[in-house]
């Protein structure tokens, strides 16, 4: 969150704002440079293009990667430390892991697919919440931030170097609504899934629509469950990708003052003033509400998947 | 659409979509199913061994009953015992007492008697052997016979003088 013109903010205000100054700051581009992925046609490794697709690597597939084998990694040293002690009690780490997986398997996914499905669908959402929280939350740790000043004032890299590129782009991938489509992708193919092991293909289309109705109203009815089918999984991608891009964008813009506001007077001492005073706080304020965002962010997208997937095996009209 | 926050990015798309299914596969097979099977396991085996604590601890309140109610009946059964025996006792006693008590009076009644005869028997024996002796006295003293009235009359008054003194 803290991208380097923030960060530098606190050691080297002066001279970087005088800089600044004097190049002249857009603080849209700079903010949207910030929270967006790294151009792909300048990615981190390039892949050839498949039927169409540019498989390149951008900032936020290994983004992916990287939250991905963080969250398979401690997850299993988790389970099998636990599992290779031998003693049923849990101990450290385990516990925290279970207080999760029980909320997750008694608070959302048992009431709303029921007993019967439970164990069929809690790894797909305890696999949702775990990797979606971790990739909301990797935004609010300043790795590649530190990274990036160390790439500005110690290594001193070429732009086009893989080091170089890594420090460009937002680093929360659960910011970009192709990820957050991706995800909501999955959760739309679970839905099919989910009705079809519980009813039959056939039968699952057929529950859309309440049966037994005069004719005339599925003529009004199969159109609107037919967009209320992509309707949800839209949602859930605007919302993730949105509520993930907001918060990023508010402590930029937040932060851009310091800049704005010494281009405005020419001096740094204002901008700095002005960091000091309004900045700084707020900016940390609104990353104490980020980290609740995150957590809950991450709730909501396991919660409906699972309110989706009981609607699917349980058909209610 | 210059704006890279709406660009669309079909590679990203299908590389989110892979990773999370190879994370799903992975998880699902090292970490989920592992720690929920454990999870189950222990939730059973709780769950028996609050059944087994409350099971014996039933077991344990009827068995508690049982053993008071075995003392409150041995403690009924011993107090008839007691009774029974202070009773029988008692009756032993008192059937000693009288028994004893006949077989004094009976020894009393047997030495009175004996005594009575013995006694008796004495008086003859005394008589005889007076009378002998106060002949043989009176007849050496008084140097002759006496008639016959004469001896009968002193016999008489002897003896009447000894049986006046041993009623005496």
């Amino acid at each position: 969150m803290f991208q380097p013109h923030g960060a530098e903010t606190a050691a080297h205000g002066g001279e970087h704002a005088a800089e600044a100054a004097h190049e002249g700051f857009n603080a849209g581009e700079t903010i949207i440079e910030h929270v967006s992925n790294s151009p792909i046609d300048h990615p981190l490794i390039h892949l050839p293009t498949l039927v169409g697709i540019d498989f390149s690597v951008t900032k936020h597939v290994l983004m992916l990667w990287l939250v991905a084998a963080f969250v398979f990694a401690t997850v299993t040293w988790i389970v099998r430390r636990h599992l290779a002690a031998g003693r049923p009690v849990p101990s450290g780490a385990m516990n925290g892991l279970e207080f999760v997986v029980e909320f997750v398997r008694d608070s959302i996914v048992l009431p709303n697919v029921g007993k019967k499905w439970v164990h069929a669908w809690t790894p797909l959402m305890l696999t949702f919440f775990v990797f979606i929280l971790c990739a909301n939350a990797i935004g609010l740790i300043p790795v590649f931030d530190v990274l990036g000043l160390l790439n500005h004032w110690v290594i001193h890299p070429d732009h086009e170097s893989f080091l170089g590129s890594v420090t460009h782009g937002g680093t929360t991938a659960t910011a970009n609504f192709n990820v957050t489509a991706a995800l909501a992708t999955i959760t739309f193919g679970s839905i099919i899934v989910a009705g079809t092991r519980a009813h039959g293909f056939i039968q699952h289309w057929k529950n859309l629509v309440p049966h037994g109705l005069a004719w005339p109203i599925y003529i009004l009815l199969i159109p609107i469950e037919i967009m209320g089918l992509f309707v949800k999984p839209f949602a859930l991608t605007m919302r993730l990708a949105a509520n993930m891009t907001g918060g990023h964008i508010a402590i930029l813009a937040i932060l851009s003052f310091v800049f704005l506001f010494t281009e405005m007077f020419g001096q740094a001492a204002a901008g700095i003033g002005v960091g000091l005073a309004v900045s700084v706080p707020l900016a940390v304020g609104i990353s104490a509400l980020e980290i609740i965002v995150v957590l809950v962010q991450a709730y909501v997208f396991t919660l409906l998947t699972a309110v989706f997937i009981g609607m699917a095996i349980h058909v209610h009209h | 659409m210059n704006n890279p926050l709406v660009q669309p990015d079909p590679g990203l798309f299908i590389w989110t979509i892979v990773t999370f299914l190879v994370l799903l596969g992975l998880l699902a097979k090292f970490a989920w199913r592992p720690l929920l099977a454990a999870l189950e396991s222990r939730q059973e085996s709780i769950r028996k061994s609050l059944d087994d604590a409350q099971r014996a601890r039933q077991e344990l309140e009827k068995v508690t009953e049982e053993s008071a109610r075995l003392v409150a009946e041995a403690r009924v059964e011993a107090d008839g015992i007691v009774s029974r025996s202070r009773a029988d006792a008692e009756r032993l006693k008192e059937e000693i007492r009288q028994q004893a008590r006949t077989e004094a009076a009976t020894i009393l009644r047997n030495a009175e008697r004996q005594i009575e005869l013995e006694t008796g028997r004495a008086i003859e024996q005394i008589r005889a052997e007076a009378v002998d002796l106060s002949v043989t006295i009176a007849s050496k003293l008084i140097g002759r016979n006496l008639t016959r009235e004469d001896n009968q009359r002193l016999i008489d008054e002897a003896l009447s003088q000894v049986e006046a003194r041993q009623k005496r």
